[in-house]
């Protein structure tokens, strides 16, 4: 009780630094016109004397009291109702009285007529006004401080009902006499339920993902596009890296092969080719795929930091060739090739930021499906088994040589697939686009989302490209703000923000298989589980 | 009948030190066959020579009358030798389950573009391969922990899982390094026990480097005696305990003298 009441203290500390982060950015005033545009509520009477502005803005806050009770509520064993509310309770109180306390702070300094813009660029007055909700310092602290504790309360009741679905296995079982008969609940329902509950949330998530575009201005979309291709980026190289674990520092020369192949294919200068987008697109894929095994087969026997080492001096390689000038009338030179061609549709030229944004996400739904059926095969197995231990890989029968090529040619490809769509919505391309940091930032997506995790890298790219664009209106203080962020994030979760997870594979007692009567071990099996029923049998006592 | 291993003046040198001196090794088919030999005898690096880890520098390896010499790990392998490692090693972020699965690596065929098509031979393959791990899942005691890390194990249970894995890939040959080490006499009398099943039950032939006397006395048919990389002495356990030369090499020359005069006396 005591480490669940203190796991829940920590979890509102958490909660509330992350709202009183967002207030002092501002960023509830631009959430909550954003969420008015999504749900095309921005004008209307005041209800109880909150504007539309203010309700949307109360959704934002409403979402993460959920989160934070539902967070506060876990942790225990064995679950129950009165424990999950206890924690979202703590959750929600401790987190409403640090932000109430800044409500009430920031409710004075506005009273005294303190001009907070002075001192936090984008906490306009009339951004402090909408977070006060016209309500005195007092006021507004005490409300703000019962709202947490209510949708912590939700949201703790949301996660008993969550967990109450799923069954759990205890620690006792894992010991427990193994001749006893398991009762369980049927192992169907609880798939049915986290299944169900996921094609649910995926089917939202789908909605809202194709909507936004038609919602968003061009800025929004634009900035998307570039969140999409470096999930692209990221999810080839968290094959590499985070699957294979062959660490890779100059990935971005694949970008930079993709990028180049659509330019001087399509563009009018420096040869005239001017191909169509679509027979670019698998040219791209496949040249960036063979340079991943050129730059594989001199690199097959490094690991770690030398395999670093040499992929680094690749990218650089591909880069300063791409601006030399004895290549110039071959690439472009410094100055790069201009008037890359979009893509047509049915004749139709299709290559505004809204049409490019849909091409982008659904390149990323078939490089996300692709990866994840990899992940969980054969090839995938061999990779992770690579990674975490080379020579007992190989000495499992895995040949180290075909699965590190494939891995540096799959990454690769993806990589080439983000360069054409990148060069072709930019409709120009040069060398400065392939600078060591893409590399870098595209390697550090995939560790803050979470080494191997899908998940993970579309977090991880939303938040190291999208939200600098989102910190826009700190002007100065934007990297600041980012990079105490970033350090925050891997102090909560070293890990990645969605750490990978591993498939549960075992099957239950109910879905027993029947033993395969050509196998003449089956026989064997009962001697030897007779043997280690009493061995575990010895361990309990 | 052709014996299941066979080396032929095997040698392995590193710089100027012959860690493996023209060792000639038979194991016959289903026996259990022991390496033992004080710290730094060679058993490791001959153990390592069988598996493709080290190429040796003359002689020969026979596996089922086969030369296997210079052959990579994975294709030996694929040969049908799997192995467990002095020092556990397994796949630590993985599940136990997975392990066992990449240990049936060699036994599947599915290619990425299987993978990603998800054809109907890949499927069924994979979920065979499931129900077999699962199988050996419980055929080593370990039902109920599939879906934990491996690196989450007890050490009892990593041991059996490494064995495990091991075991998926069909093996005819077993090669065990010190498969009882740091266990208690139960969890050791045990390994004993599921060791001599292996070979009653599945027909594997058992190779395994062991320190633990009792163990090595109790199960083995076979003993070869390995010392600065020589072989000194090889026959049946009663042979071996009573070699002059091994206990010599264990515990030194004066030792072996008294205890040679006394087994004389006696």
């Amino acid at each position: 009780m005591k480490i669940q009441i203190r796991h829940a203290l920590t979890t509102g500390i958490v909660s509330a630094i992350v709202l009183i982060f967002l207030v002092l950015i501002g960023f509830h005033a631009t959430a909550a016109d954003l969420i008015g545009s999504l749900l095309d509520f921005r004008t209307g009477a005041p209800v109880f004397g909150l504007t539309p502005l203010m309700i949307n803005m109360l959704l934002l806050f409403t979402i993460i009291g959920i989160w934070n009770g539902a967070r506060g509520a876990k942790c225990h064993e064995p679950d129950s109702l009165s424990k999950s509310l206890v924690g979202g309770l703590v959750a929600g109180i401790t987190a409403g009285v640090l932000f109430g306390l800044l409500a009430y702070i920031i409710g004075l300094l506005n009273e005294m007529g303190v001009r907070i813009t002075l001192y936090l660029a984008s906490l306009i007055p009339a951004s402090v006004r909408l977070f006060l909700l016209n309500l005195e310092p007092v006021q507004a602290g005490i409300f703000y401080l019962v709202f947490l504790m209510i949708t912590g309360l939700i949201g703790a009741l949301f996660a008993y009902s969550i967990r109450s679905t799923s069954s759990k296995r205890s620690v006792k079982d894992l010991w427990g006499d193994v001749t006893a008969p398991v009762t369980r609940q049927p192992a169907y329902r609880t798939a049915m339920a986290s299944r169900y509950t996921k094609l649910v949330f995926y089917a939202i998530l789908l909605i809202i993902v194709f909507l936004l575009p038609l919602r968003l201005g061009q800025y929004w979309n634009y900035t998307i596009g570039t969140v999409g291709i470096y999930v692209l980026l990221g999810l080839g190289l968290n094959i590499v890296v985070g699957l294979a674990g062959l660490l890779d520092l100059g990935y971005v020369a694949f970008f930079a092969i993709g990028a180049y192949t659509a330019a001087l294919l399509t563009a009018p200068q420096p040869h005239n080719l001017q191909w169509g987008f679509w027979t670019v697109v698998p040219i791209g894929l496949v040249l960036a795929a063979f340079s991943g095994i050129l730059l594989g087969i001199p690199v097959l026997r490094m690991r770690g930091d030398y395999l670093a080492i040499v992929t680094l001096g690749f990218g650089e390689i591909i880069r300063i060739l791409s601006r030399s000038d004895m290549l110039a009338s071959f690439s472009g030179g410094p100055r790069g090739v201009t008037n890359v061609a979009g893509p047509t549709l049915f004749g139709q030229r299709f290559n505004s930021p809204e049409a490019f944004v849909y091409l982008i996400l659904l390149s990323c739904l078939l490089i996300i499906f692709v990866t994840n059926r990899l992940k969980n095969s054969r090839v995938g197995r061999a990779w992770i088994a690579m990674r975490e231990d080379e020579v007992v890989a190989q000495a499992s029968g895995i040949n180290i040589l075909t699965h590190k090529l494939l891995a540096f040619a799959i990454g690769a490809a993806f990589a080439g697939l983000g360069g054409v769509l990148f060069a072709s919505r930019n409709a120009f391309t040069g060398p400065e686009d392939f600078s060591l940091m893409v590399s870098i930032n595209v390697l550090a997506l995939v560790i803050v989302g979470g080494m191997g995790s899908i998940p993970g890298v579309i977090a991880g790219a939303f938040v190291l490209k999208g939200l600098p664009e989102v910190l826009r209106q700190l002007d100065v203080y934007r990297v600041l703000f980012f990079g105490g962020l970033l350090v925050i994030m891997m102090i909560i979760r070293p890990e990645g923000i969605i750490p990978s997870t591993r498939r549960k594979l075992e099957l239950k007692e109910d879905q027993e298989i029947e033993p395969d009567p050509a196998h003449p071990e089956s026989t064997s099996v009962e001697v030897a589980d007779n043997v280690v029923q009493s061995d575990l049998q010895g361990q309990e006592k | 009948m052709t014996p299941t291993l066979e080396t032929r003046n095997l040698t392995k040198i590193f710089g100027g030190l012959v860690a493996v001196n023209r060792v000639n090794l038979v194991v016959p088919e289903n026996t259990i066959a022991s390496v033992i030999g004080p710290n730094g005898a060679g058993k490791t690096t001959f153990f390592n020579c069988i598996t493709g880890f080290y190429t040796p520098e003359h002689g020969d390896i026979l596996f089922y009358g086969k030369p296997v010499v210079g052959f990579s790990p994975d294709r030996v392998a694929y040969l049908g030798i799997s192995r467990t490692y002095q020092n556990i090693r397994l796949f630590a972020n993985m599940t136990t389950i997975e392990n066992i699965l990449v240990g049936q690596h060699p036994r599947l065929h599915s290619t990425w573009v299987d993978a990603i098509i998800r054809t109907p031979r890949m499927k069924n393959e994979e979920q065979a391969a499931l129900a077999e791990a699962n199988r050996l899942l419980r055929f080593v005691g370990l039902a109920g922990m599939g879906d934990h890390l491996a690196r989450n194990l007890p050490y009892g249970a990593q041991r059996r899982l490494e064995v495990a894995r091991a075991l998926a890939n069909k093996p005819k040959l077993l090669l065990l390094d010190e498969p009882t080490a740091g266990m208690n006499p139960h969890e050791t009398r045990e390994m004993m026990i599921f060791i001599r099943n292996l070979r009653d039950e599945l027909g594997i032939t058992i190779l395994l480097i062991e320190h633990d006397m009792r163990v090595v006395m109790g199960i083995s048919e076979q003993v070869t005696v390995l010392d600065y990389g020589e072989k000194i002495a090889e026959g049946t356990p009663e042979e071996i305990q009573g070699n002059a030369r091994v206990i010599e090499a264990y515990l030194g020359r004066g030792a072996a003298s008294g205890l040679g005069a006394r087994a004389q006396v006696s």
